[in-house]
């Protein structure tokens, strides 16, 4: 048996095969080998970089990590708004003048192209080619990049991205482009057939793979065979757009794609909640009602959830051509098939039903439709046309949630949870919404409402567990936390589901095991009322028994961190708080003078608030910032949480004598500090005035 | 003479540790026995009344406060009023009108504290720290001086209670401490309990009534030393020409350590004073 093993394990690796990978150009591959991804910056950074030039009107501190490799760099607008970027290339933490990079101007920003040494842990340094992106006026960049390697298996060409940018092959995100049908060209889109996550197997001919290894520095991966997988069905141009059936919504009539057959075809997938899908639909019914009669026909799947939203959408619109709808989000079994990752995503099939086109809109989707519609059935499709969406964007994650590990749930009482949930993208979270799996029947969560996060914000929630009895044998009960969203970037929307795993143990009752010690105090109290009463040795008696419960209140104190929270609470100076400033409703009503003088400031500025979550003046600054922003976009803001964050707040120089004092707004470019509310508008006014 | 310079010299301290921060330590877990705002630019202490409100409002159950609070009033009871809190020791440099002690009025601190937890409880707001006196003067003049604060309603309230407070202090000694001060109150549940007390021989006291006179807080000290309006300042040690008086330290019920309570009827007292 052992020697059978053995020669299992041998013969395992025998089938297991290497393939040496080298750098690829990407130009030659497509936009699917260059993943974008957004690099928040800021005005300072937590290891202090110098920097050695002239002043700049901006500076804007980023980190790049690549592998164990960190490289700092600074995006500055010198006074002439000339726009640069410094690259600390030797990381000494100093930016100097033979490290800043001359940038490109691109329409709405500027951009640069440099190369990084990436460092992976456990593989040899190599050349990490980046560019960085920058929307002009915003606070963070892109990063555009990916480092793909490629090599040739099976005659087949195969292509390895760092799909998340981290200067790490083999990490979560990171994928595969395989020719698969070895045409040459490779369809390495998130819904391309020849897209391949890590663990997704590849099928070449009769035989599939599946990678078993990768070496850090991306230099080589190891596949080995595996069960037979079905290729996954092409959607370019020329292939047959897979069939389906469905049951129309309006009607309730079974259609199938096929009954379409010998009519011009748009497969379009929308939502209601898709403020770009909704935008689109004025011009697909006037196309509609152009072309509807010689032969044109709209199939809609709707990726709502909400039967009433897209009847009223419906009917608002007055749309009348066939929905499919199902109810189930991203779970849609026809978006499944079109490995729809984004929307809106459309087809616009031919009449042998063939896809033909992708993502048409506007007059470029009429003149399509009418090019179609005079076509014969018969006619072979010409390849090549397709219109690729323009930014190779990538649906990623980008919420953040701190889960505990284990969660404590007493019987008969609500245990409460909160959880910070962050953004840590440019893109706005839509209707965030909370799910719990794993919970048996006799637990009943309270989930938090829907709410949407703003880009790169912040938001406590809070769950709570309830049950009235429970059988202690049950526990750990493993559950897993779902939290399902959407964000769209432009004109692309994504759906995105996370999980975090989490347990829930059980607590100890009240009454059992540890016991909040209420009766300290309480006996204190007593002790202190009692004291009144006593003459001679009893009152002598009873002093040391308080003096005693004196000190264990204080002891048990500290062991709470009741001392370092009185500390945290007298070392923050809440200017409205101890009356020292006026408190205001966070509304903010400019006067037309005043927002025409911000609206009129020439420079770039970039004002950092500081607050706390308890400051009563501070929803005010922020809603004053927020609208100065709104008024003159050159103008940014970024909110700083001085309790958090307190060295920030100390190199900021808001702390005044030791104490932070909130709300107080620097102005990055000048140093300048403006702390309070009163007469704030016109304060900040001069304070811009004075940018270099 | 001697207790007097003692006095000054530790009220000396109680100022100096209100504006250690000049040294640039920053604010420490020391919690305050006084009235002392941490709002104050050079204050590295934590204002007990302020802490109390913010405790209530964020509602964690105090272990820490109400200990250091106790270990505090245990120790020196109201005695940090007259030995060590700066705003008394403002109260005491402006003792002019030692008037009677008005007894109705006495409660009166304690509706303060009452009214400042309860308003922390329901309004979720520090609003005895808007009002108080000693933050005037520690806090929003300092930072009007230094700019931050602007001359809004706010801050023209704060002057109104300190002008109001001073005008107080000016008409009658120790005013502050006597009907308004809730660290007081609370000081003062401790008083009769604390190690630092008004001991009396009554077999020296001859009822002369200098001691009264003497009191900057009003009350008759042979009669209720170490009652709740009893700062323990020593005034009235000094003025014994009996030395039936004294201030020390020991366990609180000890002999002699005694009035401990108003006797009632007050007949003798009253003769006393009228000096029949």
């Amino acid at each position: 048996m052992r020697y059978l093993l053995f020669l299992l394990a041998f013969a395992a690796v025998g089938v297991a095969q290497g393939i040496d990978l080298s750098p690829a150009d990407p130009k030659d591959l497509g936009d699917w080998a260059q993943v974008a991804q957004p690099l928040r910056l800021y005005p300072t950074l937590s290891t202090p970089v110098r920097y050695e030039g002239p002043t700049l009107a901006t500076r804007l501190f980023g980190e790049i990590f690549l592998g164990e490799a960190k490289y700092a760099i600074l995006l500055g607008v010198s006074p002439q708004n000339e726009v640069a970027l410094w690259v600390d290339f030797d990381g000494d933490l100093r930016l100097t003048s033979s490290e800043k990079l001359q940038g490109n101007r691109i329409s709405g920003g500027s951009s640069w192209s440099f190369a990084l040494k990436a460092r992976p842990k456990g593989g040899e340094a190599y050349d990490y080619p980046l560019s960085v992106l920058w929307p002009e006026g915003r606070g963070y960049v892109f990063l555009v990049g990916g480092a793909p390697r490629s090599s040739t298996f099976h005659d087949h060409r195969v292509v390895l991205v760092d799909g998340d940018l981290n200067g790490v092959f083999g990490t979560k995100g990171d994928f595969l482009g395989v020719d698969v049908d070895g045409d040459g060209k490779i369809y390495a889109d998130p819904d391309g057939h020849e897209y391949f996550a890590l663990s997704e197997a590849f099928t070449l001919g009769d035989r599939s793979f599946k990678v078993r290894e990768i070496s850090p520095d991306g230099r080589r991966i190891t596949v080995e065979e595996t069960a037979y997988v079905p290729p996954k069905i092409p959607l370019i141009p020329g292939s047959p757009a897979p069939d389906f059936s469905f049951r129309e919504f309006t009607s309730g009539q079974l259609l199938s794609l096929r009954s379409f057959r010998g009519k011009v075809v748009l497969l379009d997938f929308w939502a209601t909640w898709c403020p770009p899908c909704m935008a689109s639909l004025p011009g697909l019914r006037q196309i509609y009602a152009k072309f509807h009669a010689q032969g044109f026909e709209i199939v809609g799947v709707s990726l709502d959830e909400s039967e009433s939203d897209l009847r009223r959408v419906l009917a608002d619109q007055g749309i009348t051509w066939p929905v499919a709808f199902e109810g189930k989000r991203w779970d849609n079994t026809i978006a499944a098939l079109y490995r729809v990752y984004q929307i809106p995503t459309s087809y616009l099939l031919d009449k042998n039903g063939a896809i033909r086109y992708r993502d048409l809109e506007g007059e470029e989707l009429e003149k399509a439709v009418a090019e179609l519609l005079a076509e014969k059935t018969a006619e072979t499709p010409s390849l090549g046309a397709l219109a690729l969406p323009e930014l190779p964007a990538k649906a990623e994650p980008i919420l953040e949630i701190a889960l505990p590990k284990e969660m404590q749930l007493r019987p008969g009482e609500e245990s409460v949870i909160a959880l910070r949930v962050s953004n840590t993208s440019p893109y706005l979270a839509e209707e965030v919404r909370f799910s719990v799996q794993g919970l048996p029947p006799e637990i009943t969560a309270k989930l938090p409402e829907v709410f949407n996060l703003p880009a790169f914000g912040e938001r406590t929630v809070r769950l709570s567990f309830s049950a009235e009895k429970l059988n202690p044998e049950i526990f750990p009960i493993p559950i897993k936390l779902g939290v399902e969203y959407h964000y769209c970037i432009a004109d692309a929307c994504f759906q995105m589901s996370q999980a975090a795993e989490s347990a829930l143990v059980l607590g100890e009752r009240a009454g059992g095991g540890f016991v909040f010690p209420w009766w300290i105090l309480v006996l204190l109290a007593l002790g202190v009322l009692g004291s009144w009463f006593l003459w001679g040795r009893a009152l002598s008696g009873f002093s040391i028994f308080i003096l005693a419960l004196a000190f264990a209140a204080l002891g048990f104190g500290i062991y709470l961190g009741q001392a370092r929270q009185a500390q945290r609470i007298a070392a923050i100076l809440c200017t409205s708080c101890v009356g020292i400033e006026e408190e205001r409703v966070p509304k903010v009503e400019l006067s037309s003078e005043l927002r025409a003088a911000f609206a009129s400031l020439p420079k770039a500025g970039h004002l950092v608030l500081f607050y706390t979550p308890w400051c009563r003046a501070c929803p005010y600054a922020k809603a004053l910032v927020a609208e100065i922003t709104k008024v003159n976009p050159r103008i940014t803001v970024e909110m700083i949480d001085a309790d958090i964050q307190r060295e920030k707040a100390e190199r900021a120089g808001v702390i005044v004598n030791g104490k932070a004092v909130v709300p107080a707004i620097l102005v990055e470019e000048t140093g300048k500090v403006l702390f309070g509310t009163g007469d704030l508008a016109s304060r900040l006014l001069s304070a811009l005035k004075e940018l270099p | 003479m001697k207790l007097r310079h003692l006095r000054r010299g530790t009220q000396g301290l109680g100022i100096f540790l209100g504006i250690l921060g000049i040294t640039g330590i920053g604010m420490t877990h020391i919690i305050f026995p006084g009235l002392h705002c941490y709002a104050c630019p050079l204050s590295v202490t934590v204002c007990p009344i302020g802490l109390l409100q913010n405790l209530v409002i964020v509602g964690s159950v105090p272990f820490y406060l109400f200990g250091v609070l106790a270990v505090y009033g245990l120790f020196l009871g109201r005695g940090w009023c007259g030995w060590f809190c700066p705003f008394g020791t403002v109260n005491d440099l402006l003792s002019w009108r030692k008037a009677r002690f008005r007894k109705v009025l006495s409660p009166f601190k304690f509706l303060v504290l009452l009214g400042t937890v309860v308003a922390a409880w329901r309004l979720a707001d520090t609003w005895f720290c808007k009002l108080c006196p000693a933050a005037s003067l520690t806090a929003s003049l300092p930072y009007f001086a230094m700019g931050l604060a602007q001359p809004t309603t706010p801050f023209f309230i704060h002057m109104g209670t300190l002008a109001a407070t001073i005008l107080g202090m000016a008409l009658v000694a120790r005013f502050w401490c006597r009907y308004l001060c809730p660290m007081g109150a609370i000081l003062a549940l401790f008083n009769r309990a604390s190690f630092l007390g008004l001991h009396l021989d009554p077999q020296k006291c001859t009822g002369c009534g200098l001691c009264q006179k003497a009191c900057p807080m009003g009350i008759d000290p042979h009669w209720e030393g170490n009652s709740t309006n009893c700062i323990k300042c020593g005034e009235c040690v000094n003025a014994c020409k009996q030395r039936a008086l004294s201030l020390r330290f020991s366990l609180p019920g000890a002999r002699g350590y005694a009035p401990l309570r108003i006797p009632w009827p007050r007949s003798r007292a009253d003769r006393v004073f009228s000096g029949k």
